[in-house]
């Protein structure tokens, strides 16, 4: 889903890296005012996680390979979208600049696909979900984030004349509902695991509220 | 995974271009970028790869790991230029079998330039990244005006970024070790992606306990809201306005040729 350089002309990357640096700067603004100055570390060492994670390839059946994005779990573990958005901007820089994955006049449109909508689709479908279920929740967030970011990147391509919008939708669509899937039971499991052995990281609308039941194994464990 | 190691290896070494101040290293590949996204010249496009190529040849870069990653990073472009002449509107020059195939003038034209465009563009970013160091190149991002949280955030992620990638080999290892293969069908599909969803929650907790142990050992050292990373004054010498000149009247003269003779 990474656009490269050539793709977009350039009054139209204009227009994504204004929205990116607008994001950024929201985003930014929200992790000074809503998080102690120690989540600005942590989140430089998490997008270096996040980093390693999407380099691991994750088998789809069909013989391909995908990898995972991840906007939509840090949306719902720290319980903002604006999260997400710093998060994967810093990733995607650096994939930019140093890995050439996606291109650097194409970045701003990148980090709309995977960091902006990755992360708002992300936070607000779970947000709408949960009351569903936590699982099915995080599952639909996870897999609509990836599918929406594709779709738009499949307008971008359309409107800069790259790709036929509808082609670009059916495949691009297909192809990410598929990667989408991975990206939902990935989200899940993680965000299980994190709930089970460290819940205190967890934003508390996604935690499971079992408090008393840790507290009771921890003193079990003394 | 091994391309860290590679570009880290790469940018080590020692050049002319490898001396060169990594602000003029950024701003020039971005100029070349910037100029290549905004070309309609196939000649013009190869004029541009045949410099950076010349620049990485004397750069002391390996020509042959150069080029790897270069082919590396096209698939996914390539695919797109490739099938630009089957629906670009243009004069039809092929007509498939049963006539729904066609491959039109434009479209081949068209498919052209989007892959002459993105390999110059991917070439600058092989040259910059393969001759300064991700330190360096952020702490030119911040010198250039990049906001200074910002800049922090990069630093950090750069500096931790080979941690977590031993850290993702180390958990790989160990499972291969247990020969556990996630691309083997011997197990169902369901279990192995829930082995990945564990290792991926694995990295995640690390990361996050590394987070706060940075953090403690930051503010232990002093660190507040308001630290800005401290960054020693660099004057550009001669060699740096003699390479920046350079480019820049590469790009000037590529102009002026597309405009009065092509």
């Amino acid at each position: 889903m990474h656009i490269p350089d050539g793709f977009i002309p350039l009054w139209q990357c204009a227009i994504y890296w204004i929205i990116a640096i607008v994001a950024i700067g929201f985003a930014l603004r929200w992790a000074r005012e809503n998080l102690d100055e120690r989540n600005i570390p942590l989140l430089a060492v998490l997008a270096a996680g996040i980093f390693a994670i999407q380099a691991m390839n994750i088998p789809i059946p069909w013989g391909t390979s995908g990898h995972m994005v991840g906007a939509a779990l840090i949306a719902i573990i720290f319980f903002s979208p604006w999260a997400a958005v710093l998060v994967l901007s810093i990733v995607l820089i650096l994939q930019g600049l140093i890995f050439g994955d996606g291109g650097m006049t194409a970045l701003g449109a990148n980090i709309v696909n995977m960091g902006i909508i990755g992360g708002f689709v992300g936070f607000y479908a779970y947000k709408a979900l949960k009351g569903v279920g936590r699982i099915p929740a995080i599952f639909l967030a996870g897999w609509a984030s990836i599918f929406l970011a594709a779709i738009a990147c499949a307008i971008e391509m359309a409107w800069a004349g790259t790709f036929p919008l509808a082609e670009g939708i059916i495949f691009m669509g297909l192809y990410h509902a598929v990667i989408g899937v991975i990206e939902g039971v990935i989200s899940v499991v993680v965000v299980l695991g994190i709930d089970s052995v460290r819940s205190d990281l967890l934003a508390d609308w996604v935690s499971s509220n079992k408090q008393g039941t840790l507290n009771t194994k921890q003193e079990v464990a003394k | 995974m091994e391309g860290l190691a590679e570009i880290d290896r790469e940018a080590r070494k020692e050049s002319f271009i490898h001396n060169l101040d990594g602000r003029i290293k950024l701003i020039s590949s971005l100029l070349i970028i910037i100029y290549a996204v905004s070309s309609t010249n196939l000649m013009i496009l190869a004029i541009m790869e045949v410099y950076l190529l010349i620049l990485i040849s004397i750069s002391n870069i390996t020509p042959k790991y150069a080029l790897k990653r270069i082919a590396l990073i096209i698939p996914f472009g390539g695919f797109v230029a490739l099938i630009q002449p089957f629906f670009q509107p243009g004069n039809v020059i092929w007509t498939g079998l049963f006539g729904w195939l066609q491959i039109t003038d434009y479209g081949l034209f068209f498919g052209a330039l989007l892959l002459f465009r993105m390999v110059v563009a991917v070439t600058a970013i092989v040259f910059l990244s393969s001759s300064t160091s991700m330190q360096d190149l952020v702490a030119s991002a911040q010198r250039l005006g990049v906001p200074h949280q910002l800049a922090m955030l990069l630093n950090l992620t750069v500096r931790y970024l080979f941690f977590f990638y031993d850290q993702l080999e180390n958990i790989l290892n160990a499972q291969s070790t247990r020969c556990f293969d996630i691309f083997s069908n011997k197990t169902s599909y369901k279990w192995r992606l829930r082995k990945v969803g564990e290792t991926i929650t694995m990295m995640f907790l690390r990361a996050f306990e590394q987070g706060e142990k940075v953090y403690l050992s930051m503010m232990s050292r002093g660190y507040s809201e308001n630290t800005s990373t401290y960054r020693a004054k660099t004057s550009l010498d001669s060699k740096d306005y003699v390479f920046f000149s350079a480019t820049v009247l590469v790009i000037l003269g590529l102009q002026f040729v597309n405009m009065f003779f092509l």
